[in-house]
């Protein structure tokens, strides 16, 4: 688990253009919307296709989308839990 | 038609940014490409919504945040940009991104941002501006364009402050592509060198210009926009003199009122001679002076014409290199006239003249 919250961390930074940020300076728990990174709508999506296109996992309701991308850690258990 | 120029933000190839500093000393290039000066962001642009932001993005937003500042103004009552080409770093990442994911796993934000307008729109964001907000996209005439529309807003509204803008930018693939078709001189030293060479083909350039202009007199006004026309294909240099007759005759200005000529020339040689045909015949004895050396070609330079020409016209100094028939202004300069065409086609003439 720590292995894969280490490289969402690194993928994130690199497609979300968080460029003066380093994967240490992510919280693994902290939320990634609103008060925590400070991530929007836009972000959003960004996320929903890093999942799809490195993990080959879709989000198939959107209203599952608040919970998974709480944190770096919900989503990593999200992708541990739904990779084939 | 006539508007007064209260602000100005430049980011250029030259050291524009800082409008104090008139004419600044000329920066030289090696090759045949041209890129900006670019200025601290950080002053203009949050550092969570720079992160977002592509490089022209990035210049557009500070220019207009420095041109805004420059007229002492907050929000403006329009914006209205000239581009030729729009946000190529976006459209390009985000037609790779087809080709590279099998037209699948498209993320938003290049396609969001590869559009004409992003530098308006987003500039219209930044300052919650819901106005008039325009982006005209015509070639090289892309800013003359905007201008017009400037201009007829400020007809029926003179108190309207509205920011217009010129811009254009020179990507990686973009400059190879063109490169490889001939667009740019292959056997140039550099920018310094532009007239020199009798060959096809110029230097590429970019910038972001932006302008605050209004129909109301103010003491910080640089220059008034006097005049804005397009031509389109003539037959031959006669259409075209008469085009050249008919502007300044309908602004009320004999040939001899032109203090300065900046012409268009770019060092090709096929569009360089429908320049001096113009010059030679139409104004022997007027100072002729050039550009393009300075700031590169690309669609939107005649905004840096504009700028040249009303820095000119505030500071009654101008840099050494852009003359180039030998004469000089002398006294006071009034009247300028840009006069821009690109393969004979789209030919644009604008007039600066005092305030």
């Amino acid at each position: 688990m720590e292995e894969l919250i280490k490289k969402l961390k690194v993928e994130i930074i690199e497609v979300l253009n968080l460029e003066e940020m380093e994967p240490g300076d992510i919280d693994s728990d902290a939320a990634l919307f609103g008060e925590g990174l400070g991530l929007d709508s836009i972000d959003a999506l960004e996320l929903i296709v890093l999942l799809e296109k490195n993990y080959g996992i879709k989000i198939e309701d959107p209203k599952d989308g608040r919970k998974i991308f709480f944190s770096i850690r919900t989503m990593a258990e999200f992708i541990t839990e739904n990779q084939k | 038609m006539e508007a007064y120029i209260r602000g100005i933000g430049n980011i250029s190839p030259q050291n524009s940014w800082d409008n104090a500093v008139f004419p600044g000393e000329m920066v030289l290039y090696e090759g045949n490409r041209l890129k900006c000066i670019e200025p601290d962001y950080k002053e203009f642009i949050k550092p969570i919504q720079m992160r977002r932001m592509s490089r022209t993005l990035k210049m557009g937003v500070s220019a207009a945040g420095r041109c805004l500042r420059d007229a002492g103004i907050e929000a403006p009552d329009a914006i209205i940009v000239g581009t030729g080409l729009g946000m190529m770093q976006d459209t390009e990442k985000f037609l790779n991104a087809i080709l590279d994911n099998d037209e699948k796993f498209l993320t938003p934000t290049s396609f969001i941002q590869s559009t004409h307008n992003t530098v308006g729109a987003h500039i219209a964001v930044m300052l919650k501006c819901n106005k008039y907000n325009l982006t005209y996209v015509h070639e090289n005439i892309s800013f003359e364009e905007a201008l017009l529309d400037s201009l007829m807003r400020i007809k029926e509204d003179p108190s309207e402050k509205i920011l217009l803008a010129g811009i254009d930018e020179l990507t990686d693939e973009y400059f190879t592509i063109t490169d490889n078709a001939g667009f740019w001189k292959k056997d140039i030293e550099g920018n310094s060198e532009l007239l020199k060479h009798s060959s096809s083909g110029s230097i590429a350039g970019e910038g972001a210009i932006f302008f605050v202009v209004s129909g109301e007199e103010h003491p910080g006004n640089y220059a008034r926009f006097a005049g804005v026309d397009t031509f389109y294909k003539p037959l031959s240099d006669d259409e075209t003199e008469s085009f050249i007759r008919e502007f300044i005759s309908s602004r009320g200005l004999e040939f001899q009122d032109i203090d300065l000529l900046i012409t268009g020339m770019n060092g090709d040689n096929e569009g360089d001679n429908v320049y001096r045909r113009i010059q030679e015949k139409m104004f022997p004895g007027t100072p002729t002076a050039y550009y393009k050396h300075l700031c590169g070609e690309y669609y939107t330079s005649s905004a840096f014409a504009s700028w040249l020409g009303a820095m000119i016209i505030k500071t009654g100094s101008y840099p050494e290199s852009i003359i180039i028939n030998g004469l000089r202004p002398e006294g006071a300069v009034n009247n300028i006239l840009i006069y821009n065409q690109t393969n004979n086609t789209n030919h644009a003439l604008t007039l600066l003249s005092t305030c």
